[in-house]
């Protein structure tokens, strides 16, 4: 089967996955988006896998799906935590990292 | 007995690092053992020393065989006075940092000792990674001796001085490792090792470029006029000790460095810039002892004293005359064993004078301390050169090679004489003799500074009565190492 | 023990007594350094006798004799051993020098007793006499300007004696700075000499000269003009002669010793001995010859009209030496060294009967606070008379014949060296003037107090104070010591000054013209390779010239009992009446104003401009500015993209990929 579709929509989800990102400011969201585009990734990869016949691809998008659920639980952790300290819950507004 | 340079090399710091282990006095003790043994080793080498015997005690390793980096020593003519001067420096100042009061003892004590080593190994390195290995792990010990030890702007002085000696190191590893590379035979292996460097001739073109960077480099640690922009402040803030070692040993290892590696190894680059280096040492010269006997503060005088000193060294070197080369290496040491008690008797100065370091208010110490003033005397007369010292010798070598074809420039410097005779003078007076100044409080010279000021008169005067111990012995390899330069007969001659 | 051995001996007793005195001070009480310090100046002048009497026994070829002791340094072509060479001329200066030396250390056991670094002083004055004694006896020019520098070294350490007086700390670095001059002058002369002759010792030096340069050659010129300046400096001719009469700040046998028997003829000594390269280039010893001249008129001219005692005294040295200076460069070597030897005779009285008198007077040395002394202190007025005769050139005093003997060389060569002639009788009527001027001033009128005091029989005491400014000191370490000396009532001091004043009287004989020419045969060896060997004046000749000088020391010395005993305000009408020709001499000539205007605040001025200026804003603002800048503003750039934002950051990442993707799309197509 052609699997132009599933790329192409692969993208898409991506695209929209990095616009949140990107623009959202609440961490939560950014999350999220983060999953979306992990999630486009493994569709791409799954759908190259069911192209070429191999089982890489699969196997790789289980991974991701794994590390995908360890960096929430971390991400909601630091959420959690930037909550508890009574500190606003905006991107923006954490930037002591900066040079 | 046979003598091993790795062992001497790394001694000091293995007692620095048991030092840092110690509590208190048996630290104090460690620290001591390092540079004593190293001297110990270093009176076997003087009395050992095979005249014209090229390099001796040599130890050659593979290192890093993938880029030609061996981990090569040896002592020849060129730098067995050099390693002698570290040796005797840091006793002294060892010795007298060992019985003063410090803050955070064993840790200061590892980065002299540690110091000590860095500086044996750029001496006695005749690889030229190993060199810029251990040239620039000299900064390091430094960089937390004056920042962590010193007084006043000691940040700031800290961070010029790492910026400044930084930026020349970097750029003369660069070069080094272009000359490596460029000098590699087709076909061939690379290697670092200087004596395969000679062997290997660069293009001229190339060569300009590779001397200028090795000239910044040492013309930063020199200092030379206008690298020399980091000595005001950091001579300022510099503890006694660490500033007697920095002035008299460390600034040595750079002017070394062009009788060592750039003349033998690039002779075409080092003639191309003759003339220029030439001018820069002659108006440092002139420059050094003009602002010298017009500062007030009595460490500034010897730090400008420093770069007038030094001018003469590199003219020295640059004339590309036997003579002028065998003045330079000889004023070397000489320098250094003037500068090193010179700035342990400004201690003692300055621990009489509530501190004070300016001549304004110094004057008439020499009236409850006689032997403090005869002490400086016979140092200052022996700074100022004067006829009949060690640096005469050094010095009418120097203008004596400078003179055979740089006549003009050769006069000019020798203006620089009278005038390191009056800012000599007008420091010895000014803290010395004249009325007792408002901030002094003589008393007569301790005996821990005694203990280690006097033996460094006696050989100063020891040298002046037998300069030809140190001519003899490094005569051959000092002509060899300018052997490849023809002498430029100057335009103005 | 052959005469180099002497030679050693000369050279080891000095230090000897140096060590002894410096190392062991603690423990030598009372007036044991003093002692010590004349004991081994005897021993040496003992040994100098040794050496004479060696080298008599070698036949007139041989009297040129060298020992080295060790290689000092050689390499390349710079080769020199530490060696001497005993010959005549060295030998000569050698009994000079040491027998005054000794005689003044004698004197100076008493004099500076009291003194709180009586140790310190004689320390300083053996290691002077070893100085001297080196320079003398080097055989090479290493050696040589190792001895010329140590003289200057302990020259100023005598001159700077009392260091806590500012006067005297400013005097000392005055004359070292001159000194170090001279030395550098003496160092490219050794190069230029080197360079053609390709050796440093003296022999090889002289016996080669002819051939390396050609007669008057240029570079010839140039290095002797530069050992010139050297011992111009030294000898304190003009223009480098500012800095003797200020050396007087140093104690008065320090004056005495150096400031008039020994270091400042060091430079007459080193003419003498560069005899063969001067007379190779005529043109600088024509300007040496000059310079002698110009000086001792110069230097005559001032000791008219300054009033410091001791003052007078150093610039008569100054104009005598200028006879010296001219005698050597006209090649009148003998005459030359015969008037160095007997000046060093009645200088050294003088100075050291003026010792006398400035003791009695409480350490005043203005003359116009003195008069009348002739009674109170009979010895010393009968001494320094003697030195002022002998310096005026009365008939048959030693001074007498050496000097005339000088004028009658310069006639001898005729040319424009009668004019130099004619102006050395001018100079010896002003000397003569201005020596009994002294005389009269001091000795003759009405008694001072001081004197009528001492009449009495005690001696004045005053509060110890700077003699020149008036400043108020105290007598402990720095400053002279609180007792006061006069020769009456110290024997040490009379027996040093007798024997002089007795030489200066008896010390002519070694050359009467005629009769004995015992130190012209002696000198021989030397010399025989001069150029002007057989050039000396009849006997005719010298006997005029000394009938000459005799009438006019007589009239000098009478034209000045005449204004200052007959007719008593005549010196102060004639002050009145030339009051800008006085000040003038008065302020030297203003040399010393000059000086400071062209050398000393153009140097501190460029000192100042270079320390606010050029450090603060070229090294400091631009180099170092610069080095710092770039990694500055590098930095800042670099923090600029770290602002902390994630989304920032996240939009680098993804636009990053895209980028890469992209090209790696593309070129792949």
């Amino acid at each position: 089967m052609d699997i132009t579709w599933y790329l192409v929509l692969s993208a898409f989800v991506f695209a929209i996955g990095a616009a949140g990102v990107i623009s959202r400011r609440n961490p939560l969201v950014v999350l999220l988006c983060l999953e979306l585009m992990l999630n486009a990734g493994n569709l791409a990869l799954v759908a190259f896998s069911r192209m070429h016949g191999g089982e890489a691809g699969q196997v790789f998008a289980l991974v991701v799906m794994v590390i995908a659920a360890c960096e929430v639980v971390i991400g909601l952790g630091i959420i959690v935590a930037m909550y508890r300290n009574r500190l606003p819950i905006d991107v923006d507004e954490m930037s002591e990292l900066r040079g | 007995m046979t003598i091993h340079l790795s062992i001497v090399l790394f001694l000091p710091l293995a007692c620095g690092l048991v030092a840092a282990r110690l509590p208190g006095r048996a630290a104090r003790s460690a620290v001591l053992a390092g540079p004593l043994a190293v001297l110990a080793y270093v009176i076997v080498m003087l009395v050992d020393f095979e005249t014209g015997g090229g390099l001796q005690w040599v130890t050659n390793d593979e290192w890093i065989s993938e880029l030609g980096i061996s981990y090569k020593l040896g002592v020849d003519g060129l730098n067995l006075f050099l390693i002698a001067l570290t040796a005797i420096g840091w006793v002294a100042c060892t010795f007298v940092a060992a019985f003063s009061v410090v803050d955070r003892p064993r840790q200061f004590f590892f980065h002299l000792a540690l110091a000590e080593t860095a500086v044996l190994g750029a001496f006695m390195a005749q690889d030229l990674a190993l060199f810029i290995v251990f040239f620039d792990l000299m900064l390091v010990p430094f960089y937390f001796l004056i920042g962590g030890w010193g007084t006043g702007e000691r940040v700031r002085a800290t961070t010029k001085f790492v910026i400044y000696t930084l930026s020349g190191s970097l750029l003369m590893m660069a070069a080094a490792i272009a000359l490596g590379v460029l000098a590699t035979p087709d076909g061939g292996e690379i290697s670092f090792a200087l004596s395969d460097l000679a062997n290997r001739p660069v293009a001229a073109g190339s060569q300009h470029w590779i001397v200028l960077l090795f000239a910044l480099a040492f013309f930063v640690k020199a200092p030379l006029f206008p690298l020399h922009g980091w000595i005001p402040e950091t001579y300022r803030s510099t503890s006694i000790p660490v500033l007697a070692l920095l002035s008299g040993v460390l600034s040595k290892v750079g002017v070394y460095g062009f009788l060592r590696i750039v003349l033998p190894v690039m002779p075409d680059g080092a003639e191309y810039w003759q003339e220029l280096f030439i001018i820069l040492a002659v108006f440092s010269i002139l420059y050094g002892s003009i602002l010298a006997f017009s500062q007030d503060n009595v460490r500034l005088v010897l730090a400008y004293s420093s770069i007038a000193q030094l001018g003469f060294v590199v003219l020295g070197i640059f004339a590309f005359e036997e003579k002028g080369a065998q003045g330079a290496l000889f004023q070397m040491l000489n320098h250094g064993l003037v500068t090193v008690p010179l700035f342990l008797i400004l201690g003692v100065i300055a621990a009489r004078a509530r501190g004070s370091e300016s001549l304004s208010e110094l004057g008439g110490m020499a009236f409850r301390a006689p032997v403090l003033a005869g002490l400086f005397l016979v140092i200052a007369l022996a700074t100022l050169a004067m006829p009949g010292s060690s640096n005469f010798v050094g010095e009418i070598l120097i203008l004596f090679g400078a003179f055979e074809n740089q006549l003009v420039y050769g006069l000019v410097a020798a203006v620089g004489v009278v005038l390191a005779a009056v800012y000599m003078i007008r420091l010895f007076q000014g803290t010395m003799h004249g009325r007792v100044g408002p901030a002094v409080e003589s008393r007569e010279i301790d005996r821990v500074n005694l203990a280690a000021i006097a033996p460094l008169v006696a050989v100063i005067v020891a040298l002046g009565v037998y300069p030809h111990f140190v001519v003899d012995r490094t005569e051959s390899d000092t002509s060899q190492a300018i052997a490849k330069t023809h002498a430029e007969v100057s335009v103005i001659k | 023990m052959s005469a180099t051995s002497y030679g050693w001996l000369v050279l080891a007793f000095p230090v000897a007594g140096m060590l002894i005195i410096s190392l062991g001070w603690r423990l030598l009480p009372g007036r044991l350094p003093g002692w010590i310090g004349t004991a081994a100046i005897f021993l040496a002048f003992l040994a100098s006798i040794g050496a004479l009497v060696d080298l008599l026994d070698h036949p007139e070829e041989e009297r040129q004799l060298v020992d080295s002791a060790w290689t000092y340094a050689a390499t390349a072509d710079f080769s020199a051993d530490l060696a001497i060479l005993v010959d005549p001329l060295s030998v000569f200066m050698c009994l000079v020098v040491s027998g005054v030396s000794f005689l003044i250390h004698l004197y100076s056991v008493a004099y500076m007793g009291g003194d709180r670094g009586y140790a310190r002083y004689f320390a300083y004055l053996n290691f002077f006499v070893f100085s001297m004694l080196l320079l003398v006896l080097a055989a090479n020019f290493l050696i040589l300007i190792i001895g010329w520098a140590f003289v200057g070294a302990a020259s100023y350490l005598l001159i700077s004696y009392w260091y806590q007086r500012e006067t005297a700390v400013r005097a000392g670095i005055k004359a070292f700075v001159i000194n170090v001059i001279g030395d550098v002058a003496l160092v490219v002369a050794t190069f230029l000499i080197l360079d053609h002759v390709s050796s440093l010792d003296f022999l090889t030096v002289f016996e080669g000269a002819d051939r390396a340069f050609g007669d008057n050659d240029g570079t010839l010129i140039a290095a002797c003009l530069l050992l010139l300046v050297g011992a111009f400096a030294k000898s304190a001719q003009l223009p480098l002669h500012t800095w003797l009469p200020d050396a007087m700040e140093g104690p008065t046998p320090v004056s005495a010793l150096i400031h008039a028997a020994t270091m400042v003829t060091a430079g007459v000594y080193l003419i003498a001995r560069m005899h063969p390269l001067f007379e190779l280039a005529p043109t600088a010893a024509d300007v040496g010859a000059i310079i002698g001249c110009a000086t001792l008129l110069f230097a005559g001219t001032v000791a008219l009209a300054v009033t410091d005692l001791k003052r007078v005294i150093a610039y008569s040295t100054i104009s005598q030496i200028g006879y010296m200076v001219m005698g050597a460069s006209i090649a009148a070597y003998g005459a030359g060294l015969f008037h160095l030897m007997t000046h060093a005779f009645f200088k050294a009285l003088l100075f050291m009967a003026a010792g006398s008198v400035i003791g009695a007077m409480a350490g005043i040395q203005d003359m116009d606070r003195m008069g009348g002394f002739r009674r109170a202190m009979p010895f010393t007025f009968i001494t320094f008379t003697v030195g002022a005769l002998a310096l005026a050139g009365f008939p048959l005093t030693a001074g007498f014949f050496s000097k005339d003997e000088i004028i009658a060389y310069a006639i001898n060569r005729g040319d424009w060296y009668v004019a130099l002639a004619m102006l050395g009788y001018v100079g010896a009527f002003l000397t003569a003037f201005y020596a009994f001027r002294m005389v009269f001033r001091v000795f003759l009128g009405e008694a001072v107090p001081e004197a009528r005091e001492l009449e009495q029989g005690h001696l004045a005491h005053g509060e110890p104070m700077n003699p020149m400014t008036g400043e108020p000191e105290d007598t402990d370490v720095g400053f002279p010591g609180p007792e006061h000396h006069v020769a009456e009532r110290a024997w040490s001091m009379k027996a040093a000054m007798g024997p002089l004043a007795l030489l200066s009287i008896v010390g002519g004989v070694v050359a009467i013209p005629g009769i004995s020419d015992i130190l012209e045969k002696f000198l021989e060896p030397t010399f025989e390779d001069s150029r002007f060997h057989d050039t000396a004046p009849t006997t005719g000749a010298e006997v005029w010239g000394l009938v000459a000088g005799g009438v006019i020391s007589i009239l000098g010395i009478g034209l000045a009992w005449w204004v200052y005993v007959r007719e008593p305000g005549t010196a102060t009408r004639l002050r009145e009446r030339f009051a800008w020709l006085h000040r003038f001499l008065v302020n030297k000539w203003y040399f010393d104003e000059l000086y400071e205007a062209m050398f000393v605040r153009p140097a501190a001025t460029i000192g100042g401009f270079s320390r606010r200026v050029i450090e603060t804003e070229f090294v400091q603002g631009t180099i170092v500015g610069g080095a710092t800048g770039i990694v500055r503003v590098g930095t800042s750039v670099a923090r600029a993209v770290q602002t902390g934002y994630l989304r920032l950051y996240a939009l680098f990442l993804l636009l990053g990929v895209a980028a890469l993707t992209l090209y790696f799309l593309i070129t792949s197509s």
